[in-house]
């Protein structure tokens, strides 16, 4: 009961500070002119919020407590994205005025085809990040209160949608900023007391080296013995499929300018770096105190079983509360930034004309979480982090490739992007089906179809790059190029 | 009461489809196209360092930990020394790239403001003109 006392709270808090965010932005009437007056540290906190999500909050300690200390190579790559976006997609993205993906390949490219393609893509990678996020709420909502998993789903569908719908609830930076530190203290303090009360043998446990694969530094995935390659493979998704996700591009165009991108993004890495910390906790903990996860039952549940596991009574009951609450709040900030993306391609980008009202964009929220319930209905088994790494795997091997050549290469051609868009998204997602439903017993075959961004992000470069060699770009390319990296009055230092 | 990201989504509909923003200046002289190309180039040779000091980082780090198993059995205190690379040693080095990185970039940039013709009378404003100060 505490634990849905926690979360309720949380939802009021957020319902508050975006009644007061709301006020703070429409003291201008132009978003984008509001948008400047927030802080580069504030933006960097509602990127942070909304980027930090079930996967980093529940899915590491539970991938850690499988598989071993290796998963930790997902929160470098997920960290280490944000140093690809600050060096090669922020500023020049803020520059192109664009505010999502499809709207940059319209600009850079001038095809209304590449434009629904992008869209297309959009709905694949925030669907395959959708299912995990209403996992992690069916999950958390059945540990705290036993109601079966599909009615946590159910409801945490219903939540996000009439968030959006209502308008309230993240209608300001201040929402998303408020999420990532509720997540950073609910995850930190609980993460320190339990270290506290584990007891000089808990922790020398804890860290003790075995002979296992578990205590080897790297990922293995699905014990292919071949742990270097897909750890490779796992960093080559996780960092550049950051700086490909729709929803992250979205928030650096509330930027003020292209040098406030760029900064905003080193921040981003900073907060990133200081939360990641603290999830391992929990899965060298969890193998110590809650050992059975890992043989019976599900290991995403660790970082909410592990409280009560330790510290039985009031104060095991307290902190469950608090790390289901961060839980619920990296789950509410994540999926409504995702459902908002997924809404915005589905009514904007593939809508036949272009022009849409509010009442479609209403319909497009509602239509998305409902195929995302769908869809997270049988997802109950699948790990969290598995399906998150497949996301970012797509995004690598399809949008990363566009941006980074839309914007450092004037010969990208509208037929090259396609033909590199559908190689990316087709390889990738063909990938990760063969490994959800065949066997392969052992090897690098293992790996690159359960991880498959080590071939499929160098083949959706190769063939891009390729296929536009074969045409000649429009004359106009260059300058649309050029313009991307040229400062003009905004971004000069005052003074 | 609409999020950031509805209102984004929202005024787009009051865009042309087509086209964005408009074209790139048609009659950019000589100059000043020159001036465009230099900062490009140097822009990209930066990106390119930068992405390859990211990638010796990262592949280096895992590489290291894949080559030296004995890391495992030495303590930083109570901590195996392989652990606590991999659980924090490369957040800093993330860091101090990406700054060097924005500073560099910065640089970059001030050098061709400086050297930016004036704007001619009733040019368009650009993307990022913000409002007035």
């Amino acid at each position: 009961m505490t634990g849905l006392l926690a979360i309720g709270l949380l939802l009021a808090a957020s319902m508050l500070i975006g009644v007061y965010g709301v006020r703070a932005a429409r003291s201008t009437p132009d978003f984008l002119v509001a948008s400047q007056e927030v802080k580069p540290t504030w933006n960097a906190l509602a990127i942070a919020g909304e980027y930090v999500s079930a996967a980093s909050v529940l899915g590491l300690a539970g991938l850690m407590l499988k598989h071993g200390i290796g998963t930790l190579w997902y929160a470098v790559g997920f960290t280490a994205g944000y140093v690809v976006v600050a060096a090669l997609v922020a500023g020049p993205m803020r520059r192109s005025g664009a505010y999502t993906v499809p709207d940059f390949a319209d600009y850079r490219l001038g095809s209304q085809r590449i434009r629904k393609l992008c869209a297309v893509i959009v709905l694949v990678i925030m669907w395959l990040y959708l299912i995990p996020q209403f996992k992690g709420a069916g999950v958390v909502l059945h540990l705290v209160s036993g109601t079966p998993y599909w009615v946590g789903v159910v409801l945490a569908g219903l939540v996000v949608s009439v968030s959006i719908l209502a308008g309230g609830m993240r209608s300001a930076t201040y929402v998303q900023g408020f999420h990532y530190l509720v997540k950073l203290v609910f995850i930190a303090v609980p993460a320190l007391v339990l270290l506290a009360s584990a007891g000089p043998d808990g922790r020398a446990e804890a860290l003790h080296v075995d002979l296992t694969a578990w205590s080897r530094p790297l990922l293995d995935l699905d014990n292919s013995g071949e742990p270097l390659l897909a750890t490779w493979s796992v960093l080559i998704a996780t960092t550049l499929g950051a700086a490909g996700l729709p929803h992250v591009i979205m928030r650096f165009s509330t930027t003020a300018t292209a040098r406030a991108a760029r900064r905003v993004a080193v921040w981003v890495i900073v907060l990133l770096g200081l939360f990641y910390l603290f999830p391992a906790v929990y899965g060298l903990l969890g193998r110590v105190f809650t050992p059975e996860l890992a043989t019976e039952g599900d290991t995403d549940t660790v970082t909410v079983v592990l409280p009560g596991a330790m510290l039985p009574g009031t104060w095991g009951a307290v902190l469950t509360a608090l790390v289901a609450a961060g839980a619920f709040a990296a789950f509410l900030s994540t999926s409504s930034g995702l459902l908002l993306a997924l809404a915005g391609g589905l009514s904007h980008d593939l809508s036949r004309t272009g022009a849409t009202g509010v009442g479609r964009l209403r319909l497009a929220v509602a239509a998305g979480a409902l195929v995302a319930v769908l869809l997270s209905l049988p997802a109950a088994a699948v790990d969290i982090n598995v399906l998150v790494g497949w996301a970012f795997a797509v995004a690598a091997s399809t949008f990363c490739p566009l941006l980074v050549l839309g914007i450092w290469w004037r010969g990208l051609t509208a037929a090259g992007a396609a033909a590199g868009l559908a190689a990316g998204v087709c390889a990738s997602t063909g990938a990760a089906l063969a490994s959800a439903v065949t066997d392969v017993p052992h090897g690098w075959v293992v790996v690159l179809l359960a991880q498959p961004a080590a071939w499929t992000v160098p083949l959706a470069f190769a063939v891009m790059y390729g296929v536009s060699r074969l045409g000649t770009p429009p004359e106009w390319a260059e300058r649309a190029v050029l313009r991307l990296h040229t400062p003009d009055s905004a971004d000069q230092p005052r003074g | 009461m609409t999020s950031p990201q509805t209102r984004i989504a929202l005024s787009r509909r009051h865009r042309p489809v087509q086209q964005l923003l408009p074209l790139p200046d048609e009659t950019m002289d000589d100059g000043a196209l020159a001036a465009a190309r230099e900062t490009f180039a140097r822009q990209r040779r930066l990106a390119l360092r930068t992405f390859a000091g990211l990638a010796v980082l990262l592949l280096g780090l895992s590489g290291l930990l894949a080559a030296l198993p004995v890391l495992d059995r030495v303590p930083v205190g109570t901590v195996p020394a392989s652990w606590l690379l991999l659980m924090a040693a490369s957040y800093p080095m993330l860091l101090v790239i990406a700054a060097l990185h924005v500073r560099a970039a910065e640089r970059v940039e001030d050098t061709a403001a400086r050297h930016r013709p004036p704007p001619r009378p009733g040019a368009p404003p650009g993307p990022d003109d913000g409002p007035p100060r």
